[in-house]
């Protein structure tokens, strides 16, 4: 097992059989206590214009209807959704081609690996320098940081496709692209999930660390034009629009690899 | 013995040796601007570790990672094993800790600049906020995975609390935590940089910061370089430390 797939998705426990063993109370309990912590501890001991529950939820109407709230959230999730699909079609492409082929494995799997242990933010001063303070910075940011999780993941699916399926496969005289469309794509298909859930989160992160970088209009340049203001509330309900969309990847991709791929178990989970 | 060491490492060196070609001619052919061969880069990053500079930097850096990443595995790892034992805890805390290790902590970044300033603690604080988390997160889902007949089979034959952790709890969650570890590891160099970067500039993000609004571009690929082979170098030692507790696992 190599590291991208290790943190695969855990089969979540149902909703159902959860909610009925009483799991709701201690999750309200403990949310409510947490914002009432938060509230007290800011109310108490810091300056007014730190963000705390109550003045936030009172920020949410007024930012969500804000035009330039709503461009730089247009801007951002526009970027994150362009990178990602390039991130998607090359990274797939260059994991197909190291899952089933060991030479060109061998060739670039080093350079792979290497690029998804470097921290992808060291990139922003070459990138501003390539790119110039513009989108396609941003762009190149959100690349360089979601794509070696896809492609370490798709070669990792490619290359656990079962034999005795590709033998099958050969031996009724299958052409590669058959093979390829009907037997490696649908087998890699949980690990280029789990590879997209790894990869859209580090793309939201390259977006905003881009945008604080550069200073480009978007949600991260949003949240840090408003906090260096004061406006803590209203940047604030930017973060938690960012937390939003992590979580939902989260939840869309494990829930996905659930409702299409019921077969697929990482590991069991009881409990 | 030469003979299957040429077999297993020669296409790692060979592919090595052809990228460094690469990364040379594709320097020598482009503008001074935007790219550096290999060579230069080598040349600079010499002159920065001649000067002190590099050391000096790289001091700082580590110390601001260490401190952070020591932070959370000191309140991650006591905080993970006590949700594992305690299960109403658990499932009461279990959703907020998978929300905050799914948000960008970056994005908090600002405000902590705001509300603390430009000292070494605000910048702990981001290392800590970035690494705390994926400990937590996966040291539940160790605890998740922990089969509830094992503890009641425990009780049943009256096994005291501590052979109760001994011998089913730590076994079961620690491979998990230390997933978490190797995570952690890998994001407190992020938030490393990030704090260098977007706080008070310092060590080796200011190293990078530094070459470039100087427009030195070797400086900023020999610092790339080395940050690089860090982030290398300290992702296989979270994988040793995960391996080396997830024997079982597999």
């Amino acid at each position: 097992m190599t590291q991208a797939t290790i943190a695969a998705p855990a089969p979540a426990e149902s909703k159902v059989s959860l909610l009925a063993r009483g799991a709701l109370v201690p999750r309200l309990v403990t949310g409510l206590s947490i914002l009432l912590l938060w509230e007290i501890v800011v109310r108490a001991f810091a300056p007014a214009y730190v963000a705390k529950p109550s003045t936030v939820v009172l920020a949410i109407p007024r930012v969500i209807t804000d035009p330039s709230f709503l461009q730089a959230l247009g801007a951002t999730l526009l970027a994150v959704a362009e990178g990602l699909a390039i991130t998607i079609v090359l990274g797939t492409v260059i994991g197909l081609l190291m899952g089933r082929s060991s030479a060109v494995d061998r060739v670039i799997r080093v350079y792979i690996n290497g690029f998804n242990a470097m921290p992808m933010i060291i990139v922003l001063p070459l990138f501003s320098l390539w790119f110039g303070y513009s989108g396609a910075a941003r762009i190149a940011t959100i690349i360089f940081a979601a794509i070696f999780a896809i492609t370490m993941n798709v070669a990792d699916g490619a290359r656990s496709v079962p034999r005795e399926y590709l033998e099958v496969a050969r031996s009724f005289r299958s052409d590669r692209w058959r093979v390829l469309n009907e037997i490696v794509l649908p087998a890699s298909m949980p690990y280029l999930l789990a590879g997209f859930r790894l990869a859209a989160g580090r793309a939201l992160i390259g977006a905003v660390v881009a945008e604080f970088f550069l200073s480009i209009g978007g949600l991260g340049y949003y949240i840090l034009y408003n906090s260096r203001s004061y406006h803590h509330n209203e940047a604030f309900v930017g973060v938690l629009l960012l937390a939003g969309f992590g979580v939902g990847f989260e939840l869309l991709v494990n829930g996905a690899t659930r409702r299409f791929m019921p077969w697929y178990r990482r590991d069991e989970k009881s409990g | 013995m030469l003979n299957s060491y040429i077999r297993r490492h020669g296409p790692l060196w060979l592919s090595l040796v052809a990228g460094i070609a690469l990364w040379e001619i594709a320097g020598r052919s482009t503008s001074r601007a935007f790219m550096v061969p290999f060579s230069e880069t080598l040349l600079r990053l010499w002159q920065l570790m001649t000067r002190g500079e590099f050391i000096a930097q790289f001091l700082d850096s580590a110390q601001l990672f260490l401190t952070g990443f020591a932070l959370a595995l000191i309140v991650g790892a006591p905080l993970g094993l006590l949700l594992a034992r305690v299960r109403t805890l658990r499932i009461g805390v279990e959703p907020y800790i998978m929300i905050l290790y799914a948000t960008p902590m970056v994005a908090l970044i600002p405000f902590i600049l705001s509300m603390m300033g430009f000292g070494f603690a605000p910048k702990v604080l981001v290392v800590f906020l970035f690494s705390v988390f994926p400990i937590l997160y996966n040291t539940v889902e160790g605890a998740r995975s922990i089969k509830p007949e094992l503890i009641e089979v425990a009780k049943s034959y009256r096994s005291t609390e501590w052979s109760l952790w001994r011998e089913v709890m730590l076994p079961y969650t620690l491979p998990y935590m230390m997933t978490g570890v190797r995570q952690a590891i890998g994001r407190a160099l992020v938030g490393m940089i990030a704090a260098e970067f977007f706080l008070s500039s310092t060590g080796l993000g200011q190293l990078i910061m530094g070459a470039s609004q100087d427009f030195d571009t070797a400086g900023v690929f020999a610092s790339i370089f080395v940050i690089g082979l860090i982030g290398v170098g300290l992702t296989r030692l979270g994988l040793m430390i995960e391996q080396h507790f997830a024997r079982w696992r597999q």
